[in-house]
Order: C-alpha cells, then structure tokens, then sequence
C-alpha cells in the first residue's frame, strides 16, 4: 500500500456511514532501529494547516486556542487500528457522535437551527 | 444551469428514453442565465453575426466536460471537488477551490442582478433594493426544497427562455451569413472589444460551477456504470440545444440593436429591445419572465455549488435532500455565499458590468480546474477503463488554451481601452 496515495486526503465515515472529514494527516512512529509504523490518522483544520505550511500551522493554532480552547490547536487522532475498511471511503470503527469533530456543527444546530422558528426547521 | 435528469432506478427501455429526455428538457430550460444572454447581446449588437463561433466553441467545450463530468461520477463514486483533492491532496485543492469560490462569489452576484434586474423592469422599483428579498427567496427554497424540485421546477420555468428562439426565427435572418459566422474571423473594427466579448462569450459557455454541479448531481443521484449512455445523451443533446437559445440571442441581437442605432449594449435597460421589438408587449412580459426564471435557476445551482465544493473539500456531510438540521455546515455555506454574493448588486454595482467582468475571469480561472479534472479523467484508478479518448482531451485542451491565452491577451487591453 502506498500510504500517500491510499490513505492521504480520503473520505473517512463513520461506522454509521456518517461522512466525518477527510484524512488531514497521517502519524507514523519512529521506533530505533526498525521501520517507522504508522499508528494513526488526523482529521482537522489543524492538519491542514500544518500541511500547507508553517506560519498557516502557526496561525490557525492560535486561532484554534482562542476560539476553543488548548484541545482546539490539535487535530483529532483516530488510532489506525480503528480502520475497518479502505474503498473509495475509508470507513472506521467510530461514531462520530462521540468525537469532537462534529461540535461546531452541533453547535449550529443547537444554537441557530432550532431557535428558528417551527415552519423553517 | 441546473443538472438534469434524476436517473435514480436502473435505467431501461421506455423509462430510459424519458429520463433521458427530461434531462435534455432541464437542461435546455436550465442553460441560458445573466452571462451568457448579455454577452450574446453585447456581441450580437458590436459584431453582428460574427461572433457565432465563440458560442460554438464554448458549447462545444462544455459537451465535452459535462460528459466527462458525469462518467466521473458513475464509473468513480467521486465528485469531481472530492476527486481532485483526493489525487492531488489538500494544498494543491486549495488552488482550485480558492478560484472557483472567487468566481463563483463573482457570477452569484450577477445572477443575483439579473433577478433584481428582471423585478426592476417588472416594478419600477430600483434593482438594489430587491438583491437581498432575491436573496432571501432562494435561500428559502434551497433551505425547504429537494434537489428534485430545485432542478426539474426551475428548468422548466426556465423553458420560456425559448423565447429568443422563437423571435431570432420571426426576424426571418439569412441562415447563410449565421452559418458564416461558425467559422472563426478577424474583427473589420474595434478588435480589442471583439476579443474580448470572445473572452467573456468563452466564460460564459464554459461555466467550471456547472460541470462541477453535474457530477454532484450524478453522486446524489447514485449513477453507475450503466447511465453512461443516458450521461452521454444528455450531456451532448441538452448542452447543444442550450446552446442554440444563446446562438439566438445572438441573432436577435445582431437584427434588433443596429437597426435601433446600438451597436455597444453597455446598459441592461437595452436588453428588452432584444424581444420588444419583435413581440411588443408580450415581448417585455417574456423578457422579464426569461431574465427572472433563468437567472433565478443559476443563483440556486450556484449557492448550492459553493456548499458542495466546500462539503467536498472538506469531507463534511453533504446533499440537498437532507434536511437543515442534519447538515448544518453544508446550509451555513450556501446561506453566506448568497448573503456575500448579494451585498455588491445591494451596493449599486451595475449588474451588466460585473456580469462581463465575472466571464472574463471565469475564462482565466479556466485552467486550475479543467486541468487537475483532465489529469483524473486519464488515470486509471480512477476511471478504469472509461477513461478518455484522444479526442476529447485534445478539444478540451485547445478550447482552454484559447479562453486562457485571449483572456490574458484581452482582459488588460479591455481595462485600458475602458479607462
């Protein structure tokens, strides 16, 4: 497997089917003397960021600090042994609604969508 | 333009041949909008009929994209958004996507002017005052309504644009001298315009939102393999009927305006002369009727467009079958690309000149999307053995290199000329 090619930059859903981001970053470690293993896969602004530069990573992280607090200026980790299946989507054993990926979407839906009144919900 | 046919069971026989032809039907009613009616007027009124070509090669181009656009999506399950940050990852998606979210923002405006535009004529109450009640009308029926109702309503409302069709063909023009102007030619006067109303002709036609849309459209509609005749139908029948009504405005133009003594429409208060003239009255009625439905039609594709590319990018969840509470990321989207898109028409920028200008960029912004969608088109793992033929790579590509190269070319010759 070409971990770049197969794995980077894919649709990742949950074990619902629910869409929950794209593969931001991959984290492999580094182990002495073998080859390094990759152990996890990253979905987040914050991996994007990091992807596209230093002084982006830089910048979206105090973003990130200051909007949500110290867990914000890291992205969400999914340990690759939670990887079920790897097709056009790669789907992992996870609900999303567990994670705190869909939390600013929670949010909306909390804060905006029903206080609206009943006929536009 | 909106995308056609709703190919949701397996195809066959009789059902086949409907869906078919009500995807040529919506996609027909769906095809002409703010940019490519007033480039076709503005080209009409300067050129006559020499400017046919443009309209040719832009539709000819945009055949050939939408098909490949809708294999893509039946053979590969991706989008084409989804499918370009998937093969060439994430920072160089952001160059396409920044782009196609600028011009996006650009022509939303102008759909958003072509509405108010249409209720200005119909009212007499000035254009900006109605940017934001447009606006919010078609939030509303993006945030109520099913992709269904979006695309089949729309485009059938939009069928009255036909209406050019029918007064191009009562003004009884010499089909041999339309037939002439197929053939690319010189300009006889004022070839910095000429060049670039080809420009903006280009852009118009060739519209990144719409192939973009039609293979979101094919997703949501789970095509597969076996629709890649039908795709191929409807691509080719409803873009090149399509792009006949522009021909027709064209035509319309090209005997309405110099007869009047205009040759240069730079004021959108002209345009209904283009009807008028031939149908009176009921020629004003159908040119409001055909400005509001069309444009109407786009500013929805579009605002859901920008949802869709961003959903994509990102991974989010996505579909406008889905209801508000389930996607809130996906409505906020299009409810801010509609509230940016209509501060500028709100503003009091003259839609007919943002509507050119957007063209123009559209055709520049060209390249960072057809080229990266050229480079998926071609690679097996994606398309297996669907991929494309030498043909339509080489005619897409020399289209592009054409819009690309006049746009630099005329877009600082058009800014000089104009100041």
């Amino acid at each position: 497997m070409d971990i770049v090619r197969d794995v980077l930059d894919k649709q990742v859903v949950d074990r619902h089917s629910v869409r929950m981001g794209r593969v931001d970053g991959i984290v492999a470690e580094l182990r002495p003397g073998r080859p390094p293993e990759v152990i996890a896969i990253e979905i987040g602004s914050m991996a994007i960021a990091r992807r596209v530069g230093e002084r982006t990573a830089r910048w979206v992280a105090r973003l990130a600090a200051r909007i949500g607090g110290a867990r914000r200026a890291e992205p969400y980790r999914i340990a690759w042994s939670r990887i079920r299946l790897m097709d056009v989507d790669i789907e992992v054993d996870i609900d999303m609604n567990d994670t705190p990926i869909d939390d600013w979407q929670r949010w909306l839906r909390e804060h905006v969508i029903e206080r609206l009144p009943r006929w536009l919900q | 333009m909106l995308r056609h046919g709703c190919l949701q069971t397996e195809p066959d026989g009789m059902k086949k041949i409907f869906e078919i032809c009500l995807g040529v039907v919506t996609s027909v009613g769906g095809f002409l909008e703010m940019g490519s009616l007033s480039t076709a007027a503005q080209g009409g009124a300067a050129f006559r009929l020499q400017l046919v070509w443009p309209i040719v090669v832009g539709t000819l181009c945009i055949i050939f994209l939408t098909e490949m656009a809708g294999r893509f999506a039946a053979v590969s399950q991706h989008t084409i958004a989804a499918g370009i940050r998937d093969r060439f990852g994430i920072k160089f998606f952001l160059l396409p996507f920044v782009a196609v979210l600028i011009v996006n923002t650009l022509v939303l405006s102008a759909e958003i002017g072509g509405v108010s535009v249409a209720l200005e004529m119909a009212t007499g109450l000035k254009h900006p005052w109605w940017a934001l009640p447009v606006a919010l009308l078609a939030w509303f029926t993006l945030w109520r309504g099913t992709f269904g109702l979006i695309e089949k309503g729309v485009s059938l409302l939009g069928l009255v644009t036909l209406s050019f069709v029918a007064a191009a063909v009562t003004l009884k023009p010499d089909w041999h001298q339309v037939a002439a102007g197929v053939l690319p030619s010189v300009p006889h006067h004022d070839p910095a315009n000429y060049w670039f109303i080809v420009v903006s002709i280009l852009g118009a036609s060739i519209t990144p939102s719409l192939f973009l849309f039609y293979s979101s459209g094919a997703v949501e509609d789970h095509w597969d393999a076996g629709y890649l005749g039908a795709n191929r139908a409807i691509a080719t029948l409803g873009m090149a009927f399509g792009g006949c009504i522009s021909v027709a405005v064209l035509v319309a133009a090209a005997y309405v305006f110099p007869a009047h003594g205009i040759t240069h429409v730079d004021d959108y208060h002209q345009l209904p002369l283009l009807l008028v003239a031939v149908f009176g009255f009921w020629g004003f009625v159908l040119f409001v009727a055909s400005l509001a439905f069309a444009c109407f039609g786009a500013i929805l594709q579009i605002a859901l467009e920008q949802a869709y590319l961003v959903a994509q990018g990102f991974g989010w969840n996505w579909g406008e079958n889905r209801k508000p509470r389930d996607d809130p990321g996906f409505c906020l989207v299009y409810t801010c690309a509609l509230a940016i898109s209509a501060i500028p028409i709100a503003a009091g920028v003259d839609p007919l000149k943002l509507t050119v200008f957007s063209m123009a960029l559209t055709a520049v912004s060209l390249p960072l999307t057809v080229v990266p969608f050229l480079v998926l088109m071609n690679d097996e793992r994606y398309v297996g053995r669907h991929g494309n033929g030498v043909i339509s790579n080489t005619v897409v590509v020399a289209i592009i290199v054409l819009a690309f190269v006049l746009a630099i070319v005329a877009l600082p010759l058009q800014v000089l000329g104009g100041a």
